[in-house]
C-alpha cells in the first residue's frame, strides 16, 4: 500500500525532532563511512593498543585550541624529520655526517619530554659514533648524548644495517647519560646545585631549556629563543653512515581532542567509535526485533503449548535483574563485540513479543482472518498477507527504539572494564580514563568528549523514534 | 475466593521465576569451570600456606604426607572431589535458607567476612541512594509529566519532550562523572566519591549532614537521569487517557475542568503510572551498580562490581539472589497494587 507508506512518512516528516534526528544520523552515518574507508580494519590491535605508535606523543595532554584560553604560552608538540644530512665529506679516513635542525622554543612551561630516533645506521667495520648537540639560545652547548650502537654479530657480513625495520628510539628524559650530561651542564654552566637525581625527579628538559629562576634553589625559568640540535654521525668508511633521524620536543597540547595517558591521539579512537556504535546499535536494536516480533506473531498466532513456552521464558527474562545478569554473563564468556551483541538481544527482545503478541490475538480474532481460513488461505499466507503487514509498523518503531538502549548498553559495560578490547569504542575510552584517574586530575578532555558522542548517537534515534510516534499512534498527531 | 487464588498463583510463579534465575547463575559458574577454578585456587593457597606453618625439622617424606592429607581434606570440605553438579543443590539450599557462608576478599566495615553481614550493611546504603533519588523523580515527572500533557504541543509539552529524549539518552553514570567533573574536582562543592568524610563525624546530626553532603551528587545524576523517563512516561499515559471517550463525554457533561483531570484521567492513568514507578525501583536497585562505581558509594552494586572481578563467587551468587528477589517482590506488591487501583482487574 503506497499510499499508507507516503502518508506515514508525511506524518513522520511532519515533526520537528524528526528532521532534527535525521540530520544527526545522516552525518553520523557519513562520518562512519568515513572511517571505514580510512582505517584499517584492525585498528585495534594493531594501532590503538600498540603502545610504539604512540610513543612520540605528549602523554595526557590537552587540545591545542585550549590555547586560545589560556593566558601562558603552552609548548607546542615539535615533531623534527632529519631525512638528510646538511654536511656529509670524507677525507683523510674519515667520515664526517651533520644533521642539524633550528626551531624557536617561545613556551611559557617546560616541553613534556624530549625524544630522538634514528634509522638505517650503516658501517663497515666499527660502528659509528653518534653525537647528540643542544645548541642553546644563550650560546651554550650541551653534549647530551653518545648513542651507543651495538658491534655486529660475528656471523654477520659487512656492509651492517642496523635500525631499518626497526628504528631505534631513544627517550631522552629518561636516559641516565642524558641526565648525567645535563646535571654537569647546569653545575658548571648555569652554576646550579644540580644532582643527577634531581634530573630524574623534575626531567632534563628543566635545564636543557632553562636559566637558574630569580626564585633561587633548583627552579628554572624557560629559556626562550632559537635552539639548534646538531646530530654528529662519525665513521672511518666513506659510506659508514645515518640514513635518517627525527627529534620530538613533546609539547603540553595536541591535536584537535588531546591525548591519554599512552599518548593515544583521543581524536583518532573517537571517530573509530562512529561506526563502532552505529554497528553496534543497528545490529543489535534489529535482531532484537527481528526475534521479538517473530516470537510474537508465533505466540499470538499459534497458541496453545508454543505460546505458553514462550510467553512463560518471557516471564523470565522480565524477571531477572538485567545489568547485574549482563555483566555476569560478559565476564564469565568472555567480552567480544558479538557476545555483547548476543547478550543483549538475548535480555531484550520479550518487551515486544509482549505486545506483539497481544496485537496478533487481537487480528487473529478478526472477521477478515476469519474469512481469510474460511477460504482456503494457509497459515503462512495469513501471517505474512494479513498479519505481518499490521504489526510491522509497530516493530519497526520498536527497533529504532531499542538503538540507543543498545548503544548506551555497550557504553555502560564497557565503562565498566567489560568492552571489547579489540576493538576501541566511546565507552572504553571513557572506562580508561576513569580507572587511570582522569576524572580526579581534571583531564576533562578525555572524559567530556566520548561522553557527548554516546549522548549524541543515542539521542539520534530517540528522536527518530519520537518522530515516529505519531506514525504509530494516531491520537498523539498534532491537530493541523 | 478468585483473587486470592490467582494472587497465589502469581506469587507461586514468581518464585519460580526466583528459582530458576538461581539455578541458571549456579549452573552457569559450574558449567564454565569459573566455581572449580575458584575453589582449586583457594585450596592451592590454602596449601600452600599450611606448608609455609610445618615446623623446620619435619622429615621430607612425613611433610609431604601431611601436605597432601592436609589438601585432600580441603578439596572435600569444598565439595572439589565431586563435579560441580554435585554441589548445585547444596549451593541451592544454602542460598535460599540465606545462608550465603563467607566471603573471598570483601569484609563488612567491622572486618567480618559474612556474606550476609555484608550484604546487610550495603543495603540501605544503596536503598537510601535509590529511594530518595526516585521519589525526588517520580515526584517531577507527575508534575511535569501532567503540565506537559494538559496542553499537548505547548512550549512546555515541546521543551519536557527534547529534555526526556536527552535525558534518555544520557547515560546517569556519565552525568555522575561530569558532575564530579565539574562540582567536585572544578569548584570542589562536593566530595568526589565515597559516603562519609574520613573520619565520619561524631554527632549524629553532623553525621546526618555529612551522608547528605556525599549523596548530593549521586542523587543528582540519577534524578537528572530519571525524571526525563518519568516526565514523558506520564505525559503519554495523562495524554493518552485523555482523549478516550469517557474523558470527553465528562467534559460535556459539563464537569469542571480539575474534576475531569482529577477523576476521569489520573485515576485511570495511576495503574500503568505506578507500574512504570515501581518497576523503576526495583530495577534501579540492581541498576544502580553504575552510578555507585563511579562515586565509590558502598552500596550493593559496588559490592557487586567489585566482586565479579575478584571472583567473590559467594557474593555474586548472594547479590544476584537479592537483587532478583528484590525485582520479584516488587513484581508481586505490583499485581496487588493493580487490584487496588483498579477495579477492572479481577482476573
Amino acid at each position: 500500500m503506497p499510499t499508507r507508506t507516503q502518508e506515514a512518512l508525511q506524518e513522520f516528516w511532519a515533526t520537528k525532532v524528526a528532521k532534527v534526528g535525521v540530520v544527526f544520523l545522516v552525518t553520523l552515518i557519513l562520518i562512519s563511512v568515513f572511517v571505514l574507508v580510512f582505517y584499517p580494519l584492525n585498528f585495534g590491535e594493531e594501532l590503538w593498543n600498540n603502545p610504539i605508535v604512540w610513543a612520540d606523543n605528549p602523554k595526557a595532554v590537552g587540545p591545542s585550541w585550549t590555547q586560545a584560553f589560556s593566558s601562558q604560552a603552552q609548548a607546542e608538540h615539535l615533531i623534527f624529520e632529519l631525512p638528510e644530512p646538511v654536511e656529509s665529506d670524507f677525507s683523510q679516513g674519515f667520515k664526517r655526517q651533520l644533521f642539524q635542525v633550528s626551531f624557536l622554543f617561545e613556551a611559557d612551561d617546560f616541553p613534556q619530554f624530549t625524544s630522538f630516533t634514528m634509522r638505517d645506521v650503516q658501517f663497515q667495520e666499527d660502528p659509528p659514533f653518534v653525537t647528540l648537540i643542544l645548541h642553546r639560545p644563550d650560546g651554550e652547548a650541551i653534549i647530551l648524548l653518545d648513542v651507543d650502537i651495538p658491534y655486529p654479530e660475528p656471523e654477520d657480513s659487512p656492509p651492517y644495517v642496523f635500525y631499518s625495520e626497526d628504528p631505534r628510539r631513544i627517550y631522552l628524559s629518561g636516559s641516565p647519560a642524558v641526565r648525567l650530561a645535563v646535571a654537569t651542564f647546569a653545575r658548571r654552566q648555569l652554576n646550579m646545585e644540580v644532582l643527577v637525581s634531581d634530573i630524574a625527579a623534575v626531567g632534563p628538559e628543566k635545564f636543557m631549556f632553562g636559566v637558574p629562576s630569580s626564585q633561587g634553589g633548583r627552579a628554572t625559568d624557560v629559556l626562550k629563543g632559537e635552539y639548534t640540535l646538531s646530530v654528529l654521525v662519525e665513521g672511518v668508511h666513506a659510506d659508514d653512515a645515518m640514513g635518517s633521524a627525527r627529534f620530538v620536543v613533546a609539547g603540553q597540547l595536541f591535536g584537535l581532542m588531546g591525548t591519554d595517558n599512552l599518548g593515544r591521539d583521543l581524536a583518532v579512537g573517537l571517530l573509530f567509535g562512529f561506526p563502532v556504535a552505529l554497528f553496534i546499535g543497528v545490529v543489535t536494536s534489529t535482531l532484537t526485533a527481528g526475534v521479538g516480533g517473530i516470537l510474537g506473531v508465533i505466540s499470538g498466532y499459534k497458541g496453545g503449548k508454543v505460546d505458553m513456552v514462550i510467553q512463560r521464558t518471557v516471564d523470565i527474562l522480565n524477571n531477572v535483574p538485567l545489568l547485574p545478569i549482563l555483566i555476569f554473563l560478559l565476564f564469565i564468556v568472555g567480552s567480544s563485540l558479538w557476545n555483547i551483541v548476543i547478550l543483549l538481544v538475548v535480555f531484550g527482545w520479550t518487551s515486544l513479543t509482549i505486545i506483539v503478541r497481544s496485537m496478533v490475538l487481537q487480528i487473529r480474532d478478526g472477521e477478515f482472518i476469519q474469512a481469510s481460513v474460511a477460504l482456503g488461505a494457509g497459515t503462512r499466507r495469513i501471517i505474512f498477507r494479513h498479519i505481518l503487514p499490521q504489526v510491522a509498523p509497530f516493530i519497526l518503531a520498536q527497533l529504532i527504539f531499542f538503538t540507543p538502549s543498545a548503544i548506551l548498553a555497550e557504553a555502560a559495560l564497557s565503562f565498566l572494564g567489560l568492552g571489547d578490547p579489540s576493538i576501541p569504542t566511546w565507552g572504553q575510552i571513557l572506562d580508561r580514563g576513569f580507572s587511570d584517574g582522569a576524572l580526579y586530575l581534571g583531564y576533562w578532555w578525555w572524559i567530556i568528549p566520548p561522553g557527548i558522542l554516546i549522548v549524541i548517537a543515542a539521542v539520534t534515534f530517540v528522536l527518530i523514534a519520537l518522530g515516529f510516534e505519531p506514525v504509530i499512534n494516531p491520537r498523539l498527531r498534532r491537530r493541523r | 475466593m478468585g483473587l486470592a487464588r490467582s494472587l497465589l498463583i502469581k506469587a507461586i510463579s514468581l518464585f519460580a521465576v526466583l528459582m530458576i534465575v538461581m539455578g541458571i547463575i549456579v549452573v552457569i559458574l559450574g558449567f564454565s569451570g569459573y566455581s572449580d577454578r575458584l575453589l582449586n585456587a583457594i585450596v592451592t593457597q590454602q596449601t600452600n600456606a599450611f606448608a609455609l606453618s610445618l615446623p623446620e625439622g619435619t622429615l621430607p617424606e612425613a611433610r609431604a604426607q601431611m601436605i597432601a592429607d592436609y589438601e585432600t581434606t580441603l578439596t572435600e570440605a569444598y565439595g572439589l572431589n565431586v563435579p560441580w553438579w554435585g554441589r548445585l543443590p547444596s549451593m541451592v539450599w544454602r542460598v535460599l535458607s540465606l545462608d550465603l557462608g563467607e566471603a573471598r576478599t570483601a569484609q563488612s566495615y567491622a572486618g567480618s567476612k559474612n556474606i550476609n553481614a555484608i550484604i546487610l550493611e550495603r543495603l540501605p546504603n544503596t536503598i537510601l541512594l535509590i529511594t530518595s533519588a526516585i521519589v525526588i523523580s517520580v515526584i517531577i515527572g507527575l508534575f511535569v509529566g501532567i503540565k506537559a500533557a494538559t496542553v499537548p504541543g505547548s512550549i512546555l509539552d515541546r521543551v519536557t519532550s527534547y529534555f526526556s529524549a536527552v535525558s534518555y539518552a544520557m547515560p546517569t553514570w556519565w552525568i555522575g562523572i561530569i558532575f564530579i567533573l565539574v562540582l567536585a574536582v572544578m569548584l570542589r562543592w562536593f566530595p568526589t566519591g565515597l559516603m562519609y568524610s574520613a573520619p565520619p563525624p561524631e554527632d549524629p546530626l553532623m553525621r546526618f549532614l555529612d551522608v547528605l553532603w556525599h549523596a548530593a551528587l549521586p542523587i543528582g545524576a540519577l534524578t537528572l537521569g530519571l525524571s526525563g523517563i518519568y516526565i514523558y512516561q506520564t505525559r503519554t499515559v495523562v495524554l493518552n487517557t485523555a482523549q478516550e471517550d469517557f474523558v470527553s463525554v465528562a467534559r460535556a457533561k459539563g464537569l469542571p475542568e480539575n474534576i475531569v483531570r482529577r477523576r476521569y484521567v489520573l485515576r485511570v492513568a495511576a495503574p500503568p503510572l505506578l507500574t512504570n514507578v515501581i518497576l523503576g525501583l526495583a530495577g534501579s536497585i540492581s541498576g544502580a551498580i553504575l552510578t555507585e562505581t563511579v562515586f565509590r558509594w558502598p552500596g550493593m552494586g559496588l559490592l557487586y562490581y567489585n566482586a565479579i572481578f575478584t571472583a567473590d563467587e559467594g557474593i555474586i551468587v548472594g547479590l544476584t539472589f537479592m537483587f532478583t528477589l528484590v525485582y520479584v517482590v516488587a513484581r508481586f506488591v505490583l499485581e496487588v497494587l493493580y487490584v487496588a487501583l483498579d477495579p477492572r482487574v479481577r482476573y
